[in-house]
């Protein structure tokens, strides 16, 4: 059972009027109210376009925004749904909104979600960002269709990128993840993703770690795969955002590698005998890139590199990272920029060397977080150098080889995981 | 209670619809009459209703159940005779009960005089009466209604050897309105009863009386003027007669049939798409059908009304649904496609409510206390079974179940010489239900139909009062008031198959007593907070809301 006391009394009120929901569909905000309106007509539109006959409900859950957002949302909700003789829900779409504190947790918000789905005994759910300006009505739909109609617990999305996006997932979450838990999820971290109400009551049921508090949602997906539940992939499209600077390279390695080496931790029973990995089923196209102009400009990344090598090598990595692993480290470190190159190799077995440290705790979790943040770059700025001209088939086909060096070191891994130090 | 002198007497009605075959057969020749419709009077007095509106009656080769009239100006003969009627009429009326009969004048029959000499030859004076062509391209894209049955709006007549234009089937022919001759036949037609003593007409499938080239053919200029003409007379010649349409339209296109001012064609006319929503509505278990309809319903004169209704002598029509919601009242009312015929559902109330009380209570309920005139389909009020194998609709039309004996009491003859074969069914079957074992318990719902009734009857602001939505934010519970000057009434009623609890917002009515209205008990006085209520699964409170 979901942790009703996280529930207001208002809440409650709202929910026990819609009663029972097929369909819920969440969008957690704080300070949105230049997209919020037409992320909740997309998802009515959805509904009304897709769900005709069943329970719906629209969730808002709001972090103490201090903007126009929640007056928006009022407005929004006092205003009659317009009457036409055309596709329209034959039910009342409901709008639920509450507030779960004063600032934003996305962690915070998704309890308050666990726990609505699980009173309004929904079948499905999804949760989308206000934050993402490309919503369409399609996407709801696609994100709830698998969990809704064909039972799987955890949909992940599919975005069109360009080459160049989501670099941190491509060389690092998706192959890691992919080989660690054994299931091709391309998009584990997103800002938008299905799930069904079943893993909503599982995960609703657990203590959400600080650790994944920031991204749940791939937490979700873990907890699925552990749980012996199915998991697929929906298509969505490109996806375009308000920019907002975003969190830095620090915080968001905190929020997405933290999470993934502590789903490592918590779910170790699970991945330490599992061997291959298995593809999800795909709703509508795959993984799509499309081609860049010019790449980002690495910047100071291998100055960045260099430089927290230098410092962090004695006092940090050293503790960290098996001393192979930390001689060929020095090595690439002591290369000239025009001949800089981080193997694939020595990547992976960095990351499998941090997941380890993480495990055992050799040092402060977060120390040891922040200390992959100068490896990522100049793994990033290799990257970035060795892909310039590449085709999208061409970045592909290297995700695809990181992908299958990550699961043939997993023995590495395991063997590092079970080291006493 | 309104005086049986009273113009607007149809506003606080509550119709009985019937077909005299149907409903009690005093010769034992199988078929219901106008004296065994007579015999019965005590009932449906007993019943609470105020007024019949009788099924056509008149002479017919019955091949559209009487709507294909041969004669307009007198009686079946299985029926019984002109005198016959009168007896009938009178009875009604020493009982001060108001009787409405149909008149179909879009069309005759093809065995009508009329069509028969129109036909005999080109130059014949009747030959204008209706619409004829040498071609079937007049009127291209006309919708055909009867799609079951007819593929075009022309049939080919082989004695004159020209095409006739008809809306309905190739037998009924239309009559040609664009002739002063035919207004003049039709009003004869209308005066010959209204000097016998009838109270109103049901007038059958008006938007199709006149045609015109490039137009759907529905709802034209010209045929607000026949209609107008017509009433004028009415109210010139018989003032506090009544004219009921028949117009399966959206309210704001039937709007325009209760004319101008005051209202300058009819009377009354039924809201057809209110019906299926209501079922709709119960099935979803959320106002919102409901709320929809009604708010798309334009306000009409104060001298007319709507006609509402669950269930009458067609199929539950879906014409006046979006294709998503006709597939829905399919998927979740007749799953077996025996049960749809044309754009409807061909069942009776209590099938399509799978026999539950709750429902059937819950529907009636919304019945007989949303604004207009309510029409009780005869044996509605005790649950009778359909029969969707007879063919057509004529598995809503079986005999009346009066008694668990011999022909359910209907009639005296043998059982194979019955019009139509009995509902005989475990579940709907005479035996088990009829007037006769309902009379006797008072928790029957023919018992609770009488005392709904009564209750309705007892206060106009039922008929002719206003009517204000409450949004409680629980959408399984559809919630008005009612107003006629200081009387108000609250309803509340529970869409949902559970428990529901509700708050409303009665704050215009702060210091009132709630009072319900069957148990005449007191409920907590309305204060500041929102009115909390809760309800048991479907159903429903009548409030009285006084100021003590």
């Amino acid at each position: 059972m979901a942790d009703e006391s996280l529930l207001s009394e208002d809440l409650l009120r709202q929910l026990m009027s819609v009663g029972e929901a097929d369909l819920l569909v969440a969008i957690p905000t704080y300070n949105n109210a230049g997209t919020i309106a037409q992320a909740i007509q997309s998802i009515e539109d959805s509904y009304q376009q897709n769900f005709v006959r069943d329970r719906v409900a629209i969730l808002n859950v709001d972090g103490g925004s201090s903007d126009q957002t929640q007056q928006i949302i009022a407005n929004l909700n006092g205003k009659k749904d317009s009457i036409r003789r055309g596709i329209t829900s034959l039910r009342t779409v409901h709008r639920i909104t509450t507030q779960y504190g004063r600032s934003p947790s996305q962690g915070s918000a998704l309890k308050v979600v666990f726990s609505a789905a699980d009173l309004l005994r929904v079948k499905a759910c999804a949760v989308v960002s206000p934050a993402t300006t490309s919503l369409d009505p399609a996407w709801a739909a696609n994100l709830l269709r698998p969990a809704y109609r064909q039972d799987f617990a955890f949909v992940a999305p599919l975005y069109s990128r360009s080459k160049f996006q989501g670099l941190l997932a491509r060389n690092l979450l998706y192959p890691m993840s992919r080989a660690v838990f054994g299931v091709r999820i391309r998009e584990m971290y997103a800002d938008e993703w299905g799930f069904s109400g079943r893993l909503a009551s599982e995960c609703g049921s657990q203590p959400m770690d600080e650790a994944v508090r920031a991204r749940p949602e791939a937490w979700m997906a873990v907890n699925a795969i552990c749980n012996g539940m199915k998991c697929s992939q929906s298509y969505l499209g490109p996806r375009t955002t308000v920019p907002t600077g975003g969190p830095d390279i620090v915080e968001t390695i905190r929020q997405t590698v933290g999470n993934l080496f502590y789903c490592c931790d918590a779910f170790q029973d699970h991945w330490l005998d599992r061997n291959g990995t298995e593809s999800v089923q795909t709703f509508g196209a795959d993984h799509e890139l499309t081609p860049e102009d010019a790449p980002p400009r690495p910047d100071k990344s291998f100055e960045l590199f260099r430089n927290g090598f230098q410092t962090l090598q004695d006092a940090v990595l050293k503790s960290i990272l098996a001393k192979d692993t930390l001689v060929q480290l020095k090595q690439i470190a002591a290369m000239d920029i025009d001949k800089f190159d981080f193997p694939s190799e020595l990547w992976v077995r960095v990351l499998y060397d941090f997941a380890a440290a993480y495990h055992r705790t050799a040092i402060s979790r977060d120390h040891i977080l922040q200390a992959l943040v100068p490896l990522y770059r100049g793994q990033l700025f290799s990257f970035l150098a060795d892909h310039a001209q590449s085709t999208p088939e061409e970045m592909e086909a290297n995700t695809e080889a990181l992908c299958l060096e990550f699961e043939r070191q997993k023995p590495y891994l395991i063997e590092r995981w079970k080291a006493k130090s | 209670m309104a005086p049986q002198d009273d113009k607007l007497w149809y506003k606080d009605a509550v119709i009985y619809q019937l077909h005299v075959r149907t409903f009690c057969d005093s010769d034992g020749n199988g078929v219901g009459d106008f004296r065994g419709l007579t015999n019965k009077l005590d009932y449906l007095q007993e019943l609470g209703i105020n007024a019949i509106w009788l099924l056509p009656f008149y002479p017919s080769p019955l091949r559209d159940d009487g709507y294909d009239i041969a004669d307009y100006t007198s009686v079946n003969p299985t029926y019984g005779t002109i005198e016959d009627f009168k007896t009938f009429l009178n009875a009604a009326h020493a009982r001060k009960l108001r009787v409405i009969t149909e008149l179909v004048v879009n069309h005759t029959s093809d065995q009508h005089p009329w069509f028969q000499e129109a036909r005999s030859s080109r130059d014949n004076p009747k030959r204008d009466w209706y619409v004829w062509s040498d071609t079937d391209d007049k009127y291209k894209g006309v919708r055909i209604i009867f799609i079951d049955t007819e593929m075009s709006n022309w049939s080919w007549d082989p004695i004159s050897k020209t095409y006739y234009w008809h809306r309905f089937f190739s037998h009924q022919p239309d009559l040609n309105y664009d002739n002063p001759a035919v207004k003049e036949a039709v009003w004869e037609v209308m005066k010959f009863w209204l000097d016998i003593g009838v109270d109103g007409f049901r007038l059958d499938a008006v938007p199709y009386l006149v045609e015109r080239e490039g137009t759907s053919c529905e709802n034209l200029p010209e045929t607000h003027t026949v209609i107008k003409e017509l009433r004028a007379r009415l109210d010139d010649s018989y003032p506090g007669k009544m004219l009921l349409a028949e117009a399966n339209m959206w309210p704001a296109d039937v709007r325009d049939y209760f004319g101008q001012g005051d209202g300058d064609e009819f009377h009354m006319a039924f809201h057809f798409p209110l019906m299926p929503r209501m079922f709709m509505a119960v099935k979803l278990e959320d106002r919102k059908p409901i709320i929809e309809i009604l708010e798309q319903t334009p306000q009409i004169p104060e001298k007319c009304q709507w006609c509402v209704f669950l269930r009458n002598h067609d199929e539950l029509t879906l014409e006046m649904v979006t294709d998503i919601e006709r597939d829905y009242m399919y998927d979740s009312f007749a799953n077996d496609k025996t049960m749809r015929i044309n754009l409807g559902i061909r069942r009776r109330l209590a099938p399509l409510l799978e026999n539950d009380r709750r429902r059937i209570e819950l529907l009636n309920g919304l019945l007989l206390s949303m604004p207009g005139t309510p029409i009780i389909y005869y044996g509605d009020e005790i649950g009778m079974g359909d029969n969707v194998y007879l063919g057509d609709r004529n598995g809503v039309r079986t005999p009346m179940q009066w008694n668990g004996g011999w022909n359910a009491g209907f009639s005296s003859s043998d059982p194979e010489r019955l019009y139509s074969p009995l509902i005989s069914n475990p579940v709907y079957g005479y035996q088990s239900v009829n007037v006769e074992a309902q009379r006797r318990t008072e928790h029957s719902l023919l018992s609770w139909t009488k005392s709904v009734i009564q209750t309705r009857n007892s206060f106009r602001v039922f008929s002719r009062g206003s009517i204000d939505f409450l949004s409680p934010s629980n959408h399984r519970v559809l919630a008005y008031v009612r107003q006629l000057g200081e009387e108000k009434v609250l309803v509340v009623n529970n869409l949902s198959s559970s428990a529901q609890a509700v708050e409303l917002n009665l704050q215009s009515f702060k210091g009132h007593i709630p009072i319900e209205m069957f148990g005449r008990n007191l409920f907590p006085r309305i204060g500041e907070l929102p009115y909390l209520l809760t309800l048991a699964p479907y159903q429903f409170f009548w409030f009285r809301l006084r100021r003590i």
